[in-house]
């Protein structure tokens, strides 16, 4: 096991560095001049130039990603060309917010996905069944932001009941609740059907299993085989589209956060990639990349704590 | 009609009757007791609480049937006053009754990053250094461009490249920085200019030479060459804030995302990064007071996202899009004000002088020809906005009255021009700025132009992309521009539009390459020239010059609108910009 979790951190590492990589390259073949973007009509060539050297921009690629690289093992990702804030700072000073954003987004999609597919999955073809299938493809099919922007008519223009923008006060967890309710509900309405069908369709190749069927055979209780015998198999597939998906989330985030004016990372990377601001887009993508890399890590670990034959090959 | 009232105080939240209400409010915030029907002749008394206004029938000027009701606690409402409640009862009477802040919440259209003027991006980072630093003179809210003083007691142009100041007593800093004084004034203008720091507003104070101090409070501004524009756009703007010598010098010649000291009327409580900056009053502001104690400035990027929030209540006043005002003009939110404003920036189809297909003045005088202006100013813009004249907004010096070519397309023409010019299936690109209104404009651009047999090919290009088309620096790419529609930003004086159009700034800013030695020349002279009257032709004349050239086509200069809460008055300048500063309640 431990030779697994380095293994898996080793490969970690590298994905990370060749996203840092690809990412470099991909900023600097996009057109665009930061120091046009930067500083607008004012950019007198003279500016520009110090702009560009500033950002690093003079130097040949390769000196750029390697210097770039040492940095961030020292601990640094640069400084923002704005206001000389380090991007650490500024970068793990929005990602809790998008971060909180997810994990409730996920958990609440767990908390009503897993069930409704388990019982969709114990009384197939009902009623109950069709229906829940029917809604589960439509909570996927509706994007999050026209979820979104609904949400905010109801409940914060018409009822006026939750805010429409911001995170709540700091230190304030009920004021930081509240502003969370509309953004997570939008972010994880689509998982909850798409979870739903998933546990569903893996229940219903586990219920079929020789070892269900022995298990029924011995006398357990129901509730018994399906929560230890079947949900426990049915849940691994789940678990990995979980931590593929916190990664798909962090990118998708970015939308949430311009309907509800929300602070976070996707909406950092998105303002720097426009305006060219590289340090900030570098370190974004990078801490992003990391939270990927670490999430697909937790959910194979998951995974092998769940099943012991996975833990016993590793 | 006799008033109709069942009012026992708190049971019946309603009355109805006939009152002249023109010069009434639409809301009471918070009627006491005693309180008594605005407009009500005959004193109807009014139960403790929120009350709106509607009006049912009648002239909106004069008189008629209206309602008033008291608004019922909404579910946010409840829960907060609960809580209050709650906490009194626990015996915190200090937190229960503690006096809720005067504060107004407004947005910004994008966040601020820093607090140095010689490094001040623009618009965003102005609302909260305007309500931080003082400069000279500062604008006046309204519906005309003027200034009014500010730091400065007294403040004149000696002569043309001098401009005396003296300044107002008693303006400290805080922090223990000592007060605000001539030496300071100096510092902040002169270092903007100085070459080591590369201020990216060095042009803002064109050919400052150096200011003088004669004593604590006074000084000369004093130019190498005159400077008109410094009374439109410098001092009273982004480069006329001062700043702390000490502080700057402490900071290590550059200030940063935190302010050690501040002179002006607030100060940043609280800076949320993309999410909220709390501005709240300095203590130790001794000039005019202001009328709230708090400003929030929210920054919201998207004007849907903006409206909304505006409408569920979370900010108090916003601009909205263009497409919203029809909608919110005829139903507006219970206790709003929605007004237009126009804007400074100017839109336009440029052409590439220089590209083969473009070099016959025919050509370009055909395209011209066989652009319908006031049917994209219809379609993109939903009629809001009006078609321009030139680059120069009305309201300013060198506005034309009307343009050469006028604003409706002339197919006729167009196809003449280009069968004098031999010209038979032109085909040319547009480059547009992926924005909604500028695609819904090609468009219409495209549509008129094949009435003309001149096939347009649009081409969407992302902000980066876009705004680097003409480099001339980045590579040969501006070679291939054809069409461009274009936008740019403007301050409220001439030179900040005609700057862009010199030859020096072919290959810079000038993407059409235009370069014509009569229009450098005027201005030139036309950033020096006192007398109004004679600038305002010199501008004319330029405009005048980019029109006979062919190579432009201006469309419109948009519209701000805006919308507000009745309960605030808000302090805006000309173009609809917000000035927090001067923010009052109703």
């Amino acid at each position: 096991m431990f030779l697994y979790l380095v293994k898996r951190l080793g490969l970690g590492a590298l994905i990370i560095v060749v996203a840092v990589v690809m990412l470099y390259g991909m900023i600097h073949a996009v057109p665009g001049d930061p120091a046009s973007i930067i500083l607008g009509p004012k950019a007198t060539p003279e500016l520009r130039a110090a702009l560009h050297a500033r950002m690093g921009l003079d130097d040949p690629f390769p000196v750029q990603v390697a210097r770039f690289l040492a940095n961030v093992l020292r601990g640094d990702l640069g400084t923002d060309v704005f206001s000389d804030r380090p991007v650490a700072e500024m970068v793990f000073d929005q990602l809790p917010h998008t971060l909180a954003l997810i994990v409730t987004a996920i958990v609440w999609a767990m908390a009503l996905g897993i069930p409704l597919g388990c019982y969709s999955a114990l009384h197939r073809n009902t009623a109950i069944d069709r229906i829940t299938g029917v809604l589960s493809v439509g909570c996927i099919a509706i994007p999050s932001f026209l979820v979104a922007l609904y949400a905010l008519l109801v409940f914060a223009v018409g009822l006026r009941w939750l805010p429409a923008i911001g995170a709540g006060e700091p230190g304030d967890l009920a004021s930081q609740a509240r502003h969370l309710v509309l953004p997570a509900f939008a972010v994880g309405l689509g998982w909850v059907g798409y979870i739903a069908r998933l546990v569903r369709a893996s229940m219903l190749e586990t219920l079929g299993e020789n070892h269900v069927r022995t298990a029924r055979a011995f006398g357990l209780p129901e509730r018994v085989v399906i929560t230890r015998y079947v949900l426990r198999i049915a849940i691994l597939p789940t678990i990995t589209v979980i931590g593929i998906g916190i990664g798909y989330l962090l990118s998708s985030a970015v939308f949430i956060e311009v309907v509800f004016a929300r602070p976070g990372i996707g909406k950092l990377i998105i303002d720097s990639v426009t305006t060219r601001n590289y340090p900030i887009v570098m370190g974004s993508v990078l801490v992003s990349t990391v939270l990927f890399v670490v999430s697909t890590t937790l959910s194979d670990l998951v995974n092998a704590l769940l099943d012991p034959r996975i833990r016993s090959g590793l | 009609m006799a008033a109709k009232l069942a009012h026992r105080a708190g049971l019946v939240n309603y009355y109805s009757g006939n009152i002249e209400y023109s010069a009434q409010p639409t809301v009471l915030a918070a009627a006491g007791e005693g309180d008594t029907v605005p407009g009500d002749k005959a004193g109807t008394a009014l139960a403790p609480g929120r009350w709106m206004r509607k009006n049912v029938r009648g002239d909106m000027n004069m008189s008629g049937h209206v309602h008033w009701f008291r608004v019922p606690l909404s579910r946010r409402r409840f829960l907060e006053a609960g809580a209050a409640a709650g906490i009194a009862a626990a015996g915190l009477p200090r937190i229960a009754r503690a006096a809720t802040p005067s504060r107004v919440r407004g947005r910004s259209y994008a966040d601020w990053a820093q607090v140095d003027p010689a490094f001040s991006t623009g618009v965003t980072e102005e609302e909260v250094h305007a309500l931080i630093y003082n400069k000279l003179i500062q604008y006046t809210p309204g519906r005309k461009w003027g200034w009014q003083l500010d730091a400065a007691a007294e403040i004149a142009q000696t002569d043309p490249t001098h401009i005396r100041f003296t300044l107002r007593r008693g303006i400290g800093w805080s922090n223990g920085f000592g007060e605000l004084t001539a030496a300071d004034v100096k510092f902040s203008f002169e270092r903007i200019v100085d070459p080591e720091l590369k201020a990216s507003n060095r042009p803002d104070w064109g050919s400052l030479d150096r200011v003088e101090v004669h004593d604590d409070r006074s000084g000369v501004i004093v130019f190498k060459e005159p400077f008109q524009p410094v009374w439109n756009i410098t001092l009273p703007y982004i480069s006329g804030n001062i700043v702390s010598r000490k502080a700057v010098e402490a900071a290590g010649g550059k200030l940063g995302a935190e302010a050690p000291t501040v002179s002006g009327p607030y100060r940043v409580r609280e800076h949320r990064l993309k999410e909220r900056t709390v501005l709240e009053r300095n203590p130790g502001w001794q000039g005019p007071k202001t009328d709230f104690d708090e400003i929030e400035i929210f920054p919201i990027d998207d004007e849907n996202t903006a409206q909304i929030a505006y409408e569920a209540g979370d900010i108090d006043f916003t601009r909205v899009s263009l497409a919203s005002i029809d909608k919110l003009k005829a139903d507006p939110p219970t206790g709003s004000t929605v007004e237009v404003y126009p804007s400074l920036y100017y839109v336009w189809v440029g052409m590439n002088m220089e590209n083969p297909k473009l070099t016959d003045i025919r050509v370009r005088q055909a395209v011209q020809y066989a652009i319908d202006v006031p049917s994209i100013v219809e379609a993109a813009y939903f009629g809001v906005a009006e078609p321009s004249t030139g680059i120069i907004a009305p309201g300013l010096i060198g506005h034309r009255a009307k343009s050469l070519v006028p604003p409706q397309a002339n197919i006729a023409k167009a196809r003449d021009l280009l069968a004098e010019a031999g010209v038979d299936g032109l085909a040319l690109t547009l480059d547009v700025l992926n924005k909604s209104a500028n695609v819904t404009a090609a468009q219409v651009i495209q549509a008129t132009c094949a009435q003309a047999g001149i096939t347009i090919d649009i081409n969407l290009r992302e902000s980066g992309d876009f705004w680097t088309l003409g480099d001339a620096s980045k590579g040969d790419q501006w070679k291939k521009i054809e069409l461009i529609l274009n936008r740019f930003s403007m301050t409220p004086d001439p030179y900040y539009a005609t700057a862009w159009f010199t030859c020096e700034q072919v290959g810079i800013w000038n993407w059409e390459r235009f370069c014509n030695p009569e229009f450098d020349a005027l201005h030139k002279k036309a950033m020096a020239e006192t007398d109004i009257a004679k600038r305002a032709k010199m501008y004319e004349r330029m405009q005048d010059l980019m029109e006979q050239s062919g190579a432009y086509r201006f469309i419109t200069h948009e519209a701000t609108p805006v919308i507000y809460r009745d309960t605030i008055r808000p302090a805006l300048r000309p173009d609809g910009l917000p000035l927090y500063r001067f923010f009052a309640k109703a």
